[in-house]
């Protein structure tokens, strides 16, 4: 990580030892410590990330945001007149230590506000701690809505309750009448498997013919034979399950076998290398934000954009653009400071009623948590790679000044 | 090896177990924050499944890849059976469960002779067929499963501190188990299969059996951590449980802790989740791994032998007399007069002991054991000499249990034992020496015995087996070297403490194969008398010898066999003018030595 | 219902797969069993190496070829300099496992520091496109990469049978002191296989960077079905790495083309759990 980024801001600096050995003393003198939380000293905000292990490559991200959004939040004179301190955690992409840090953030820590981790199991783990301390946990980018039964939950990333049947939906309203036949190929991780696995019914209700459907294991490295059955199978629309790096590596796949498929969809990619591959030619995407226009107009968008960017290369990250991740990370912050300032409280329980009530503004739009389990309505839009570079394509509201739709 | 220090000092193990179990158990009274019990709930965690790893590969030596499959299926089990009945039903299932897998596992792979790393390969298979099958099948089939409705007993009011209490019991459990498994018989005979398997079936350790039992033991201890952890996590997948996390921190943490103590992993494993999970600062994460990693690296530079063994090196040192005798004391110098004369104060009685009928045995079709057919009598010497790879070793290894003939018949003392397994025979009272000896190399020599005298013909309580062991040890002069390791003997003594082994089992015939061979003359001489002396304490004994001087001078009768038949028998005299036998040698001259 | 070319085109997709894990684990197979080093982090330096053809081709342009010269003999050094450590401090087998697991933790960090935790994949433009055969492709990287495995493992086997290379190794295991007197020189043997180990990672590096994605996470996603090639084709066995590793990925990829690709582990592996069980002399 660029130590210049952090230096700037307000993050906490607590070094590994002293972190270690600080902890070990506050756990003994569990009463010493935390009476300075409540007074004028700054707001602690706490979290954990997966910056190391598997998870990392997306943990770093919401790493990167965060201390822009406190660096930003401090320089225009802090939250409720306090200065903002984050107080974050790496659990190493395991749910089990995120636990056992949201346990530590709450009860060593005695952090004032809580932020989620990322990841579908750490986000559960640490939900679950928020509830045992009835503490708001307003969290990134969540896959499986029906999961998340806490009633203070709040979930930054607008892909409503049902984002398997209403996602699918807006892709095949978009795609119109010239795809009749689908091949669907997921990955079994779990939050892309419930997405993919849920979007069949959509394509039946809809008469779409699925020609073919395979699962394969999450973390698989070779994809000819699954390249050979989609090819075999020969679809209108190529609708992947995939997260990571999978969907480069069946396009890698396919074509080695000199075929390219007419019109293909992704559910969570890694931007860069999807874009960048000329296999990506057109693929297909959903997000709830790229800093492009008409959404980068929005309050604050532009100056994150930029200030993103240059973090970004600083830390060497290969896709240095805002995208759905790092804006829902971006939002999820804003929401919590909106509700503090609005409520002009730190009291959990007035924030998430404020929040559920009312919604909050971001820069993806003014997100809503009134559905079931605190989900509002689905604000997804549709992205294409477009001369190596993904653009919005629908809905038109929202789509890349420039840009058409490409349907095969 | 902690066994014999902890017992030699007032072993104080239990106890602290049982006080520090009291203090864990005090410890959520004191309301301390949750992150201590939750952190604590980790620390128990590991020291659960690092420990329950150990009471089988770490005591046994046969690494197993597959403790996360035992793991896993404890996950698994809870959580499908939790939601429909109860958490203790799913406790008790996942516990079942993984037992029965674990048993399963040990009794179809056991049945061949398996190499370490084949059975490592196994593991691993195991670990990978059984992720695939959850992943594709409704255990699982791929989205997760959410441990909603669960409800936990509780305890001090708080589900944290319940969850703490359960791993703190498993973990409190295990250590108890390792500890418990490690002073007792089936201990010994664990760790005799770590160093040499073939020998401690020879020596009448079931083999078969304790591998399985300790892998029963071993799995069900981590179902159990398995299905608590499943609750703690709520929300399991199928590549969070199935990952490489637990069979590599197991190994981990038990071979830097020690693996062949019981409190060895336990030590690994807080040394590791310390290092995980106190040093978190998300600022520093990534020089917070090169640190942890540069921390293994040092550590297994500097303390190759684990944690533990840093401890017993030094310990070993201070306890060890610096002026062992080089050779074995008095008692074996009997006079030489003595040895001069053949051993005639055996009165044949004709009484048949063992009786081999007809028995054959090929090795890739070349037939090493011919239709052997030969007797052994109660109370004599018999010498069983014969030109190099005319089937005299493979007969030993035949009579001993240690190889099934193809056909043909053993009898002892009128009782069929052809099918026994090598470790019954023991029981029964055969007992053999190897020529090239075989002791058990981390055990002391005086464990080396006790082994033999606890698992023999009369399988005596630990207390009698020392004092048998520490009598035959004084018999064939190591007493002094008791504590010492095999290592540090000189061939002579190694024999020596076969010789030991072989007479604690309380062995009606004991089968020495080359007792002679490599020693200098001096040597030689002792060990002539040495033989004399246990036969006078009426024991039967076959002696395989190439040195026809001691054949001559010890034996009553004396078989010849060749190309694996049976070609003289009868008085020595008679039978090395045998023109067969003087046929058979032609040519070979180290029938003169 | 499954198509000849289906089957065919997995068959081929397999063996290229095998191919790679004999790639991978062949050095691996041979510190095993000559130097007793249950070495992992082999899969780090493979890592290692695939991020700096990454780098070095994909960023600053050089041919592969080119790269390959410069990381072999640096790769060769690095598995000596591991070994030297692990025989001055006499590090013993298990205890190996410990170090190199030290080394692949601080490896993976240490790639994440540079390259970031994301995924990242060199598009280049070397070994691109495929062979059209009896209406089978054969991707050229993948020929290019089984050629070069297949031609290591032979040639490794041959130098071990042929040359007093192999006697040397097996007298050096069975007793080194006897070796030692008979003229074999243990340590300048220890540190050829060694190197010859390091510099293996570096050609499987090269190619992984070729044909697959990279992120430091990745380190251990190998490690199964290499461990597993490595034991079944029997330790130290070069060409039994190769023929273990073509069987597992046949098995693997004719699966995925029959069923679901899901399940595609069940077969090798329960393949492998058979042949042990029935056959554990032969391996």
């Amino acid at each position: 990580m660029s130590d210049r980024e952090i230096s700037k801001s307000g993050v906490t600096r607590r070094g590994a030892l002293a972190g270690g050995i600080a902890t070990a003393a506050a756990a003994s003198l569990p009463a010493a410590i935390p009476a300075l939380a409540q007074g004028t000293g700054p707001i602690r905000i706490g979290s954990t990330l997966a910056l190391t292990g598997p998870l990392a490559q997306t943990g770093i991200l919401h790493k990167i945001v965060g201390d822009i959004f406190i660096d930003q939040a401090n320089k225009s004179g802090g939250l409720l007149g306090r200065k903002v301190e984050w107080v974050l955690l790496d659990d190493q992409s395991k749910p089990d230590v995120t636990r056992t840090l949201y346990e530590r953030l709450l009860t060593v820590d005695k952090v004032d506000l809580l932020i989620g981790p990322y990841a579908t199991g750490s986000i559960l783990s640490a939900m679950g701690v928020a509830q045992r301390y009835n503490k708001i946990l307003v969290h990134h980018t969540f896959g499986i809505p029906s999961l998340a039964k806490y009633d203070m939950h709040i979930p930054a990333w607008p892909i409503g309750f049902n984002p398997e049947k209403t996602v699918t939906n807006r892709v095949m309203d978009m795609l119109g009448n010239k795809v009749k036949t689908v091949a669907v190929v997921t990955s079994k991780f779990p939050s892309v498997h419930f997405l993919t696995v849920g979007a069949r019914p959509v394509f039946k209700e809809r008469g779409i013919q699925e020609v073919l459907f395979l699962e394969f294991e999450f973390g698989a490295k070779d994809f000819g034979p699954i390249a050979a059955r989609v090819k075999d199978a020969n679809p209108d629309l190529l609708f992947m399950g995939a997260i990571g790096l999978e969907g480069n590596q069946l396009l890698e796949a396919l074509e080695k076998l000199n075929w390219t498929p007419r019109n293909h969809f992704y559910t969570y990619p890694t931007p860069g290398p999807l874009a960048l591959s000329p296999m990506g030619k057109d693929a297909l995407s959903f997000t709830a934000y790229e800093d492009l226009p008409p959404l980068n107009k929005a309050p604050g968008a532009a100056e994150f954009g930029k200030l993103f960017t240059d973090a970004a290369k600083a830390a060497n990250n290969p896709y240095p653009f805002v995208e759905t991740q790092t804006a829902a990370s971006y939002s999820a912050w804003q929401i919590l400071f909106h509700a503090a300032k609005e409520t002009n409280s730190l009291d959990d329980r007035k924030m998430a009623d404020f929040l559920k009530k009312n919604g909050a503004p971001t820069i993806i739009g003014k997100v809503r948590f009134d559905g079931p389990n605190n989900y509002g309505e689905d604000m997804m839009r549709i992205k294409q790679v477009q001369n190596q570079k993904w653009v919005i394509v629908y809905p038109d509201e929202f789509k890349t000044p420039g840009s058409q739709l490409i349907i095969k | 090896m902690g066994a014999q220090t902890a017992r030699l000092r007032r072993d104080w193990s239990p106890y602290a177990i049982a006080i520090a179990f009291i203090g864990f158990a005090l410890l959520p009274a004191f309301k301390p924050p949750a992150f201590v019990e939750s952190f604590l709930y980790l620390l128990f965690f590991w020291i659960a499944l690092a420990t329950s790893w150990a009471i089988f590969s770490g005591f046994t030596g046969y690494v197993s890849f597959g403790h996360g499959a035992f793991y896993g299926a404890g996950v698994y089990t809870l959580a499908n059976v939790a939601s429909h009945y109860s958490f203790w039903w799913g406790l008790i299932a996942a516990g079942l469960v993984s037992a029965t897998l674990g048993v399963a596992i040990a009794a179809i792979v056991f049945r061949t002779r398996l190499r370490g790393e084949l059975f490592a390969l196994l593991t691993l298979a195991l670990a990978i067929v059984l992720a695939t099958i959850i992943l594709n099948t409704p255990v699982d089939g791929g989205p997760g499963l959410y441990l909603i409705g669960v409800s936990l007993p509780n305890f001090y009011g708080s589900p944290a501190s319940t969850l703490y209490l359960l791993i703190m019991c498993v973990g409190m459990m295990s250590l108890a188990t390792a500890w418990f498994v490690q002073q007792s018989k089936l201990g010994r005979g664990l760790f005799a299969i770590s160093d040499d398997e073939d020998v401690a079936e020879i020596l009448g350790v079931p083999t078969y059996a304790y591998k399985l039992i300790a892998c029963g033991i071993s799995s069900a201890l981590a179902g159990i951590a398995g299905g608590i952890h499943a609750v703690f996590v709520n929300y399991v997948t199928v590549s969070g449980t199935f990952n490489l996390e637990v069979p590599l921190f197991v190994l981990l943490m038990s071979v830097l802790g020690g693996a062949r103590s019981w409190i060895g992993p336990a030590i690994g494993a807080v040394f590791i989740t310390l290092l995980n999970n106190l040093f978190v600062s998300g600022d520093y994460a990534l020089l917070i791994r090169i640190g942890i990693g540069l921390t293994l690296v040092l550590t297994t530079l500097y303390m190759p032998e684990g944690i533990v063994g840093l401890f017993h090196t030094s310990w070993r040192r201070k306890a060890l007399p610096l002026t062992g005798s080089q050779t074995p004391s008095g008692h074996a110098d009997a006079p030489l007069a003595a040895s001069i004369a053949p051993a005639r104060q055996y009165q044949p009685t004709g009484e048949t002991l063992v009786r081999l009928e007809d028995i054959s045995l090929a090795f890739k079709g070349v037939r090493a054991l011919d239709g052997v057919n030969m007797e052994v009598r109660k109370g004599e010497i018999l010498g069983l000499v014969g030109p190099n790879g005319s089937g005299k070793s493979t007969l030993i290894n035949v009579m001993s249990g240690f190889y099934k003939p193809d056909g043909g018949r053993i009898f002892l003392s009128g009782e069929n034992i052809t099918a026994l397994s090598g470790h019954l025979v023991a029981r029964n009272g055969i007992a053999r020496t190897f020529q090239i000896p075989r002791p058990f190399g981390r055990m002391s020599v005086l464990d080396n015995v006790i082994v033999a005298a606890m698992f023999g013909s009369e399988q005596l309580p630990e207390r009698a087996a020392r004092e048998r062991a520490m009598h035959y040890l004084g018999f064939v002069g190591l007493d002094t070297r008791a504590h010492a390791l095999p290592s540090d003997l000189n061939l002579h003594q190694r024999k020596f403490l076969e010789l030991a082994r072989a007479l604690a089992s309380g062995a009606k015939l004991v089968m020495l194969d080359e007792v002679l061979a490599g020693l200098t003359p001096s040597e030689i001489t002792s060990a002539i008398a040495m033989v004399r002396r246990i036969h006078s304490a009426d024991t039967t004994i076959v002696f395989v010898e190439h040195n026809m001087r001691a054949v001559m001078e010890l034996t009553h009768r004396l078989v010849v066999i060749n190309q694996g038949k049976v070609i003289a028998e009868g008085d020595p005299r008679k039978v090395m003018q045998d023109a067969a036998v003087v046929a058979a040698y032609l040519g070979t001259s180290d029938a003169e030595d | 219902m499954i198509s000849a070319t289906l089957l065919g085109q997995s068959v081929l997709s397999g063996f290229f797969a095998g191919c790679l894990y004999a790639l991978l684990g062949l050095g691996l197979t041979l510190t095993w069993r000559y130097l007793k080093v249950i070495n992992l982090a082999h899969f780090a330096f493979v890592l290692i190496a695939a991020y700096l053809t990454f780098q070095l081709v994909g960023k600053n342009g050089l041919n592969p070829l080119l790269v390959a010269v410069i990381l072999i003999p640096v790769f060769f050094l690095a598995g000596v300099a591991q070994q030297a450590l692990i025989e001055h401090y006499k590090v013993n087998e298990f205890a190996s496992i410990i170090l190199t697991f030290g080394f692949a933790m601080i490896a993976e960090a240490g790639l994440q520091w540079i390259w970031s935790a994301d995924y990242q994949k060199l598009e280049a433009h070397y070994m691109r496109g495929s062979l059209q055969v009896a209406g089978l492709f054969l991707p050229i990287s993948d020929i290019v990469m089984s050629l070069v495995a297949i031609s290591l493992c032979v040639m490794v086997w041959a130098a071990m049978r042929y040359t007093w290379l192999g006697k040397a190794l097996r007298a050096s295991l069975d007793n080194p002191g006897i070796a030692a007197a008979f003229g074999v020189p243990n340590r300048k043997l220890s540190y050829l296989v060694a190197g010859a180990s390091g510099a293996s990672t570096a050609i499987g590096g090269i190619f992984v960077a070729l044909l697959s994605t990279l992120a430091p996470s990745q380190i251990f996603s190998w490690l199964g079905v290499v461990f597993a090639a490595a034991l079944l084709g029997g330790l130290g066995s070069p060409i039994g790495i190769l023929a273990a590793g073509i069987l597992l990925g046949v098995s693997e990829h004719v699966t995925m083309a029959i069923t679901a690709p899901s399940w595609a582990p069940v077969v090798p592996f329960t393949l492998l759990m058979v042949i042990l069980l029935l056959w554990p002399e032969r391996i």
